[in-house]
């Protein structure tokens, strides 16, 4: 059995055990308490920036409440593609029945991510905040498609991973807030191992047989695309929401707040050590 | 904003976006396909036609050949009156 087989075995095991209904897992209350925090403050993405700190606490909390709004729109979106290509590969680029079987569960469990963050938006925000993307092909390598789209994958559940852990344990925040971030982290970290292996199989079956100029291009768009990743977070739509007069502004705030950038780096460092692990990145990147 | 402020506008959000400065950037030159901006840039570009606008777009059905060059951002999004 190959190294990947044997990791979905054991995710496919981990899955049935935790087998559950979206529709009853969490215990939503009616309505959610403005004096209670629904993203930790820390996480906010204008946390340190000169606009943060004129904020009072009732307006950073009501800026929590949209940036919760547009993290979940974020992740939600981010899954929607996730199924689609994880769908198509089933059979096609993956054949082996083991790995296939685990696949089924993940995509199993990305719908009911999507169910329970939708049921989130829907409840408290009435709405789900679009994307803002237009399709643009690129040229690529033999085999590049299915590496940028694990790639991507992974980049999404590896960020979001990081927000879900720091929310679970936090007392501050709205219960339902803790538990559902928990509930996407115990689902994700089966996926990000799986992910990650199955990841490093792809690179080192096409990789090798790239030339310089296209891994280097890959690289390149790698680092960029993580770099667009995490601007996604920066939302206007939620700003203006909040009450933020100059979304754009803030925004532009946020990109360039040296705090802001710490922030980004160090929660993506240890998604980037594994890309370096694996041989995908050079070294660990220094993100804008 | 003028039709040339909004476009001039565009111009120089474009040159700065750029990686690599183009030589010359005109209305009619193609952004994407000349990589100019990425694919990545998309959002930002976006985001900034959002701003210029004051208000939000819905870019649901739009492809490509929609943000082609200037041209086509304007009538695309400026032009609807």
């Amino acid at each position: 059995m190959t190294q990947i087989a044997e990791v979905a075995q054991k995710m496919t095991r981990a899955s049935k055990k935790f087998f559950y209904d979206p529709s009853t897992k969490l215990d939503w209350p009616e309505h959610l308490d403005a004096s209670e925090w629904t993203m930790s403050p820390e996480l906010v993405s204008l946390y340190g920036t000169e606009l943060w700190a004129s904020m009072s606490e009732a307006e950073q909390k009501k800026l929590s409440f949209y940036e919760t709004g547009g993290f979940f729109s974020l992740v939600l979106n981010g899954e929607r593609p996730l199924l689609e290509g994880m769908s198509h590969r089933l059979y096609t680029l993956e054949k082996d029945l083991e790995v296939t079987e685990y696949m089924h569960h993940f995509l199993d469990e990305e719908n009911k991510h999507m169910m329970m963050f939708s049921t989130y938006c829907r409840k408290y925000l009435g709405k789900i905040y679009p994307e803002k993307k237009i399709p643009v092909a690129r040229p690529m390598a033999k085999g590049e498609d299915d590496i940028a789209f694990f790639t991507k994958v992974l980049v999404v559940e590896e960020l979001s991973d990081y927000y879900n852990v720091f929310m679970s344990d936090d007392d501050r925040l709205a219960k339902i807030c803790r538990d559902l971030n928990r509930a996407h982290h115990v689902d994700e970290a089966r996926h990000i191992h799986f992910g990650r292996e199955y990841l490093k199989g792809l690179w080192e079956r096409h990789a090798s047989g790239w030339t310089q100029a296209e891994i280097d291009s890959f690289r390149g768009w790698l680092v960029d695309y993580i770099n667009a990743s995490w601007r996604d977070f920066l939302n206007p739509s939620v700003y203006r929401d909040a009450g933020i007069k100059d979304a754009y502004a803030a925004r532009e705030m946020a990109i360039h707040s040296s705090v802001c950038r710490e922030h980004r780096n160090r929660a993506s460092v240890r998604f980037l050590k594994n890309l370096v692990a694996c041989e995908i990145l050079p070294k660990v990147p220094e993100l804008q | 904003m003028t039709e040339a402020e909004i476009k001039r506008a565009l111009r120089d959000w474009i040159v700065d976006r750029a990686k690599d400065k183009p030589a010359e950037m005109h209305d009619e030159t193609p952004v994407l396909e000349t990589g100019i901006l990425s694919s990545l840039d998309v959002v930002e570009l976006i985001l900034f036609v959002e701003h210029l606008l004051g208000a939000e777009v819905d870019v649901d059905d739009l492809q490509a050949e929609s943000i082609r060059d200037v041209n086509a951002i304007y009538t695309t999004f400026f032009a609807k009156g």
